[in-house]
């Protein structure tokens, strides 16, 4: 457990543009006076702006009660002093108690209004969430294990460590490696309540410990700082409209000396042979269609930059291709089909893109498919490994 | 959790964590809720289905309750912290020195705590008062976090404030 911080633990900030007030972390002061400055800034907004103003707690971890009534009181006598002025608390399902509490503010004065923000923390959420897609991680992180199980030693995985996968998904990558490696704990965190779920079952089922998975939003944790030796976010930059967000998130809960270990895919490099120009077209336009949806799929061979600008030193990147040859040719099939119904389906109809266009990208697939079960083809789907250390 | 329960029909709760100082240390210095309140979040969340989100929801209604022992006036005796559990409640038990009209203070906030309007009157304490009073503090409690309080006498000049918290059920 990492020690106890010591500093300055909140900061309010308003930001004029968006007409929003925030407040983020630890609130507990003895007197009010300690929150001069903060008090005095909402009150300056209030001043300022027209119309509404939104009052943002996404990113509070505590406020105490003294607090909360300092804060309460100002917006509750703004909102009698100045009818015309409405407020919106922005608050987070992934911090239990703010809703509850900020929301009784709704109920003093209609003019305050709470809203959990919640979905949408990226753009393509629905698709991959709701989507018939936990059967394919499922499947996807079978196949990528066997070569991940021989690259993570190389990238800070060893027994005894603390570690951290964020963006989890329905945690098969966690009980894998808890199973091969005995980390001494491990926290999972996704932001799909039914993925954790799932998680948990398996957890259950067959009895597995170690793993402690939590509900939370990557680009802002309730995970305390430099915690954890090796942080793993796997196949999920890659779905974010800024990585750079969730990647600041995995330095800072980084130990110092410690790594994040990401994975990302360039999904215009899957390839196959026989069909080799219908498939390269295909995932061509895969690319092409997240990119539609503020998604980049393109991303692994960038993992070395963002993990510079990101401020970690001794990169290390690799690179390995699940193949048709690797395991279960079945399952390579399986995963490719589950690929055809999302992005062919809901995502190219979302798009509006018209009958031709969808079965000659359907055909690209099927194609992928033969050559992955033709007697002598090969097919396909290239990973990029990368992983920085928190310099010391 | 095998617990069984005892002849009056209260369930045994389990201990988990235990921490007694000097009441004279503890109000040396406000953080000390903080510290406190985040220390034994952690530990007894470790085995929860969520333990970040367990471990946020029980320090925030915890750390109410330091400062609430935080305001005592008196500068001699004991605090104790102990928390048990009984499968999804947890049970903070918090004693600390108390004068006798004191406690009756205590007795009938939680009295208050119980009655129907507690909602209404936790909601109206928020849009009038300037500051919460220990009475609102405990209210909040119960409102927010469906936390089951009672007091009970302790020792010398001593109260227990024992607070029941259902956290794993008011989760997703
Ligand atoms: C493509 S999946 C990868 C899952 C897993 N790492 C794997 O390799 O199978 C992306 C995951 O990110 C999760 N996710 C999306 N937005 C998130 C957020 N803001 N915070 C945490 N997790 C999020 C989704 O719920 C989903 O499980």
């Amino acid at each position: 457990m990492s020690p106890y911080n010591l500093h300055a633990r909140f900061k309010a900030q308003y930001d004029a543009n968006n007409q929003e007030f925030s407040i983020s972390g630890v609130v507990r002061p003895q007197a009010i006076d300690e929150l001069g400055p903060s008090l005095a800034l909402l009150r300056d907004a209030i001043g300022r702006v027209r119309g509404v103003l939104y009052v943002n707690v996404r990113r509070l971890a505590q406020m105490n009660n003294a607090a909360f009534y300092a804060f309460s009181r100002i917006i509750i006598d703004a909102c009698r002093a100045r009818p015309d002025l409405k407020f919106v608390v922005i608050t987070s399902s992934v911090v239990g108690w703010t809703s509850r509490k900020f929301g009784r503010l709704s109920g003093i004065e209609p003019n305050i209004t709470v809203e959990e923000y919640d979905s949408e923390f990226y753009p393509g959420q629905g698709f991959l969430e709701e989507g018939g897609f936990v059967p394919i991680l499922r499947t996807q992180t079978k196949m990528t294990w066997r070569h991940e199980r021989a690259i993570l030693p190389r990238h800070g995985m060893r027994p005894g460590i603390v570690m951290a996968d964020i963006c989890c998904g329905i945690g098969d990558f966690a009980v894998l490696v808890q199973k091969e490696f005995q980390p001494s704990r491990i926290v999972a965190l996704d932001h799909s309540i039914s993925s954790l779920d799932y998680a948990r079952r398996v957890m259950r089922e067959f009895d597995i410990r170690g793993i402690e998975y939590t509900y939370g939003d990557a680009s802002e944790m309730l995970l305390d700082e430099e915690q954890f030796d090796l942080v793993t976010c796997r196949h999920s930059l890659q779905i974010f409209n800024r990585p750079e967000l969730i990647l600041k998130e995995l330095y800072r809960i980084c130990k110092p000396g410690g790594r994040v270990y990401i994975t990302n895919e360039k999904n215009s490099h899957c390839l196959g042979e026989p069909r080799a120009e219908s498939i390269r077209w295909t995932y061509n336009e895969v690319a092409k269609l997240f990119a539609h949806f503020e998604m980049d799929v393109e991303l692994g061979p960038k993992s070395r930059r963002y993990l510079i600008e990101a401020g970690f030193d001794d990169i290390r990147v690799e690179t390995f291709t699940v193949t048709n040859l690797d395991g279960d040719v079945q399952d390579f099939a399986d995963v490719i089909v589950a690929w055809a119904d999302v992005y062919a389906g809901e995502m190219a109809t979302k798009r509006g893109d018209g009958a031709e266009f969808v079965a000659r990208f359907r055909q690209g697939f099927q194609d992928h498919i033969f050559a992955a079960l033709h007697p002598k083809g090969y097919a396909g789907w290239p990973i990029w490994v990368a992983s920085g250390r928190r310099p010391q | 959790m095998g617990s069984v329960h005892d002849p009056v029909g209260e369930p045994t709760f389990e201990p988990m964590i235990q921490i007694d100082m000097e009441i004279k240390t503890f109000v040396s210095a406000w953080k000390h809720c903080d510290y406190v309140s985040t220390y034994i979040a952690r530990m007894i969340s470790q085995n929860r289905s969520d333990s970040v989100r367990h471990s946020n929801l029980f320090s925030s209604a915890f750390n109410e309750l330091l400062e609430v022992a935080f305001r005592t006036r008196h500068a001699d005796g004991e605090l104790a912290c102990r928390v048990s559990r009984y499968g999804a409640t947890d049970r903070i038990e918090l004693t600390f020195p108390c004068m006798p009209e004191e406690r009756q203070f205590y007795e009938e906030a939680v009295l208050q705590v119980v009655g129907f309007e507690a909602k209404e009157r936790y909601l109206n304490s928020v849009s009038g008062d300037l500051a919460p009073s220990r009475e609102v503090v405990l209210l909040e409690l119960a409102v927010d976090y469906n936390a089951a309080l009672r007091v009970e006498e302790a020792d010398g000049d001593a109260i227990t404030l024992v607070v029941d918290l259902p956290l794993e059920g008011l989760q997703h």
